[in-house]
Formats: C-alpha cells, structure tokens, sequence
C-alpha cells in the first residue's frame, strides 16, 4: 500500500489532475512499472523522485503514451487516456520534454517551434507552416524563454542549456495544461537551473500543472508543492517536501539504510 | 559603458526579423536568373539535340528526374529510405500496359487509372511497412520488389513473364522517332513540374514541418502531436503515385516491359542514388542528381559498351561525392555561397540604451534565483555585462 501523508494545512482536498491506477510495465523479468497509484495535483508543481532505475522515466512514457503498459489505468482530469497513442495525449493537454533533451537537430530554432502547433482540420495541415500567426506564437515563447536571438540558427548549432529551452518552448507551443519535465535540470549549470525554475513558477502561477522528474534536490525541494517519491517501480511516499524529506522510508530507499 | 555600444550599429539589430541584406536579394536574383536560363535549356533541348540518340538521352534522364522526385516525396520528407520503389514504377508500367491492352483504355486514361490504383495499393503497403524504421524499412521495401518480381515472372499469362510485354504507343504509327521522344521529353518535364510543385506546397505547409520533424525525431515529433503514422502513410501514397505515373510514363515511351527491368533493385537504388547526390532535402535535388547519375550511366554505357563497368564507375563517383558532399551536390553549393557571405559577428552588437534595458531586465529576470544569465546564451550574443558578474 502507499503511504500516503497528510498535506500540511490543506483544509480542501486538491483537484486530481493526473492519475494512474495499478499501471504496470514490465521489460523481460524486470518490472520497472509495478503497480503504481499515483496522483497529481491539479494547479501544483507536482515532483516524481526516486533513486536511479526506479521506474520514474518507464512511468513516464507510459503516461504519455510512448509504451503501452501492461495494464492498468492511467486519467486526465478523469478521462482515461490509457494507450492512447502519443499525439492524441498531446492534444489531450499533455506535453513532455525529454530525460536527454530533444530536439530536431537540422531545423532552425523557429522552425523547431513550428512543429508543435495544433492542427484539427486537414485544411489546416495543408496551410503555410510560415503564417505570421504561428510565427509571431513562436518568437513570443522564444523570447519568453530568452533565446529569441537564435531563431534563424540550426538547432544543432545552439549550446545544450539553449537546446533545453528550446524543447521547454516548443512544448509551450502545443498549449499543454499538464507539462511533464524529465530532468529539466540535468546537465546543465546552476544559472540556467534558476532560470528554469524561474520559468516553471510563472507558468505554473498561470494555471499550468507541472509533473517534474528531477534528482536536483535543492531544484525539486525548492519548487515543487507536492512530491511523489518513486521505488522499485511505485510511490513509496507523497506529501509535501517538507515532509517527505524526513520520511524514512524515503531515506531508506535513498540511501539503502 | 563598454566600446560595443560606440559601433554603428548595423541594420537588423537585435535579430529580430532580420530584413534581407544585398546579399540576400543578390543571391535571390541569382537564383532567379539560373532558373529561367536552366528553364529555358531545358525547354530548348529536344531542339539543340543533333540526333535521336541524344534525345533519347534525355528522355530516359527526364523520365529518371520523375522517379526521383516521386522517391523524393518519402526520402526527402520523412527519411525513410526506400530501395524498393521500383515496386511502384514497375506497377504503374504494367499497369498502363495491361489497362491499354486487356481494357482497350486510352493510353493517358490507364496511365492515371494505373497510378491511382497503385496510390490505393500503397495504403495497405504503407500500414504493413512504416511500422518499421531504418535498416528495417529499407529490407522491407526491398522484399517487395522481389516479390513483386516473382509475381510478374510466373504470372505469364497475364504479364507475359519472361518473355516480355510488348506496349503499344500511345501516338500513332505515323509519329516517328524522333518526334515521338520529343514529345516523351515534355511529357516527363511536365510530370517532373508537377510533381515539384506538389512537393514545394507540402514543403511550405505545417503538414511537411511535421513530416520533416518526422525525419529528425519522429517520437519527439509525435509527442508534440503530430500524427506521425497518418503523415507518414499520406506521403508514401503521394509518392507512390508520382512514382507509378513516372513508370507508366516510361513503358508508354519505351513500349515493352520485362520483369528483371521493372521490378529491379538496380533502379530502386538509383532513385536513392540520385536524390542523395542532389539532396534530399532541397526542391531540385533529385532532378541535379538525376541529370548528373542519367547522363553518367549513359557516358560510361557508351564508353564501355557492354560490360558492366559502367557501374563501377557510376559507383565510384558516388563514393566521391558522399566523401565530399554528404548532404548532396545543392546543400554544398550552398554551405560555398554562404562562405561569401558577409560575416554575421558572432557578437550582437547593441547601443547604449538597448545595452542598459538588457541588464535591466536581466536583473529583474534572475533577482532571487541566480546571479549570471548570460553564460546560456554561449554563441555570446550578448556582450558581457561589466566586471561586477566577475566577482
């Protein structure tokens, strides 16, 4: 059973956002999925952690519909999004980065931003990808994000730390309600860390819900509202990070005492 | 304040929208200019050439330029690089012929007839074989010419097996040679143009971003929500189409059909070999490489009769222009213009006040979460702040 501790202070019950029930996965003998219950909250910045092999990434790509899981229940906002495959997720609300942050290598910048916008109708599809609408969406996020600058320049051709803001802003591009970062601060320096988190907060303050794997303590303790720890493939604990922090089942599994 | 900000400042300032330079209408110009002389040479060639044979030449080019630009359509957009699209000229061919010859159709009614069936026997083809990438999609793509091969080999009473389909000509017997590749000649530049500018409206349309997201990462370009399989399959039958209407085209010129011909893995290869050489991802690519790799095979043909020499060479000019072009001849035209163009500083230079609003706002920006912001921004298009970021 998950442990689950009691949010501090929370008098209301917070609005479920994403929610699996039993999801399991597993490769060969080796369940890295194995029966997880886990929800996040609505409106929170919302934290997956857990020591390495735990199942954290396995979990996410069985969300976002990259794997299909064994079995088990995965719901957006109550609708079961289970299987679906990934660009229906994507336009369910969900949008995701990368544990190695991706992108496509020989577009430009603005052209990588094109990719993610919306189409409904074929019409649609067949219209200019270089309309002032998309673009003036584009260059917007991009200056949100501040590598404005680099719009002409191919993707493979910007620093890794840019290259990460760059997959950050084309997610934006899709108008996701839920983002799903997996390690937004991997591999990149203490400033970029700040801007990231910076990022995070404003568009959480805007009515975005944020699932963030992270191993970046000070990152996930920091910003996070809720955090969801990851074990041998399912939550072993879920709170606030203050208390989670000091759960011994959380030590336990993180230090192996 | 730091000197950066005593330069003059040059036209596109901060990069946004940059306006076109002289250099960037010259180039265009250029452009323009090779396209209408290319244009108007290739218009003029059926009335340059000295004798048939050169004709000919340039039919079997012209027709080898619309088998590329119809592989081009997968290759090009979505990398999935298919050996086995003779499949797709090898059925418009019998396709054509067998609508003429066993429905008596007019031979320009079966050619579209049989293009549009093979567009539809794409789709299930499509389903079964982008499933798979890379090395995968190439073996498969090749199994189904071999299979194909076999069918039209053994189902004799229909195809003819090895003995050939004979196709009658689509013009009357009183059209002579010559005449007759003329006109073969601008049928296929035709189909070519077409075929181009089809390619051209997808390329600007959000449908090739994703299809071209699709060759670069295509779980990425999934998990953004582009429907990487519809895309990938609407493609594939646009190409197919293109590809059988260009080998219709051939068997109505060349007026026989064998198997080993048709259905061959040699011709599937030079549909690759010729986009490669040209450039997948730019417009005329794969007509450059099909002039190039045509006019080649012919030259070598000639010069080494019947041997198969010609086909060491052809392949020794490839392995030359993988080692020094790997994106194909275009892209390195290109990467050579750019050389001359003037140098964009890797520095952005700013002014004064555009220089004090940026620190601004950077220190808005990181107050409370980190000091320097600038060392992400590391092609330094930002010119340091001052000394206090140092300390």
């Amino acid at each position: 059973m998950t442990a689950t501790i009691p949010e501090q202070g929370g008098a209301t019950a917070p609005t479920v956002s994403l929610a699996t029930k039993g999801l399991t996965k597993s490769f060969g003998g080796v369940r890295a999925v194995d029966g997880a219950d886990v929800t996040f909250h609505k409106g929170k910045i919302n934290a997956l952690i857990g020591p390495n092999g735990s199942g954290k990434t396995t979990f996410f790509n069985c969300v976002t519909g990259m794997i299909k899981p064994d079995s088990g229940r995965v719901t957006l906002d109550g609708r079961d999004i289970t299987s679906k495959p990934p660009h229906r997720i994507a336009a369910a609300g969900i949008g995701r980065s990368f544990q190695l942050c991706r992108i496509f290598p020989r577009m430009t910048v603005l052209e990588n931003m094109l990719v993610g916008v919306r189409s409904t109708s074929v019409l649609h599809r067949l219209g200019s990808s270089r309309n002032a609408g998309d673009i003036a969406k584009a260059r917007e996020l991009l200056r949100r994000v501040g590598i404005d600058h680099l719009e002409q320049s191919e993707a493979r051709d910007i620093s890794y730390g840019q290259q990460k803001l760059l997959e950050l802003a084309g997610v934006l591009m899709v108008d996701p309600e839920t983002i799903m970062l997996d390690e937004p601060a991997g591999g990149v320096n203490p400033a970029l860390i700040g801007r990231i988190g910076t990022l995070v907060r404003e568009l959480n303050a805007e009515g975005r819900t944020f699932v963030i794997v992270e191993h970046n303590m000070d990152m996930v303790m920091s910003l996070s509202d809720h955090v969801v720890v990851f074990d041998r493939g399912r939550p072993i604990a879920e709170g606030p990070p203050s208390l989670v922090q000091n759960d011994p089942r959380v030590l336990e599994a993180y230090l192996g005492v | 304040m730091p000197s950066v900000s005593d330069r003059a400042a040059p036209a596109h300032v901060d990069g946004e929208a940059p306006g076109r330079s002289r250099f960037d209408l010259t180039i265009v110009g250029g452009k323009v200019v090779l396209a209408v002389v290319l244009g108007a040479l290739v218009l003029a060639f059926p009335m340059m050439a000295t004798d048939a044979f050169i004709l000919s030449v340039g039919v079997v080019i012209a027709s080898y330029a619309a088998f590329a630009v119809g592989w081009n359509f997968v290759g090009g957009f979505t990398g999935y690089i298919s050996l086995g699209h003779a499949a797709y000229t090898g059925l418009g061919g019998y396709g054509t012929a067998l609508l003429v010859l066993e429905l008596d159709l007019n031979p320009w009614v079966a050619l579209v007839a049989a293009a549009v069936l093979v567009a539809l026997l794409a789709v299930p083809i499509g389903i079964a074989s982008l499933r798979v990438r890379g090395a995968s999609f190439v073996i498969v793509s090749i199994a189904l010419v071999l299979i194909l091969l076999l069918v039209a080999q053994s189902w004799a009473s229909l195809t003819g097996g090895a003995q050939g389909l004979r196709v009658p000509r689509p013009f009357g017997p009183d059209v002579l040679r010559p005449e007759q590749h003329e006109r073969f000649f601008y049928l296929n530049v035709a189909l070519v143009a077409v075929a181009l500018a089809v390619w051209w409206f997808i390329d600007r349309s959000r449908f090739g971003t994703g299809l071209k997201a699709i060759r670069e990462d295509e779980d990425k370009a999934q998990a953004l929500g582009v429907p990487t399989g519809a895309y990938k399959l609407a493609v594939f039958v646009i190409s197919a189409f293109f590809t059988a209407l260009a080998g219709g085209m051939y068997a109505l010129w060349f007026g026989y059909l064998d198997p080993i011909f048709q259905f061959s893995i040699l011709i599937g290869s030079y549909m690759v070999l010729m986009s490669l050489l040209g450039g997948i991802r730019s417009l005329f690519g794969p007509v450059l490489g099909a002039v190039v790799v045509g006019y080649s095979l012919e030259f070598f043909k000639v010069h080494y009769g019947d041997s198969q020499f010609h086909l060491v060479a052809l392949g020794l000019l490839l392995a030359l222009v993988v080692m020094f072009m790997p994106d194909g001849v275009i892209p390195a035209i290109g990467a050579l213009v750019d050389r001359f163009r003037p140098q964009r500083s890797s520095i952005r230079e700013m002014t004064a006040e555009e220089l004090l609003a940026h620190n601004a706002s950077i220190d808005d920006k990181s107050a409370g979460t980190a000091t320097a912001t600038d060392d992400e921004r590391d092609l330094a298009t930002v010119p340091p702040r001052s000394g206090k970021d140092l300390r």
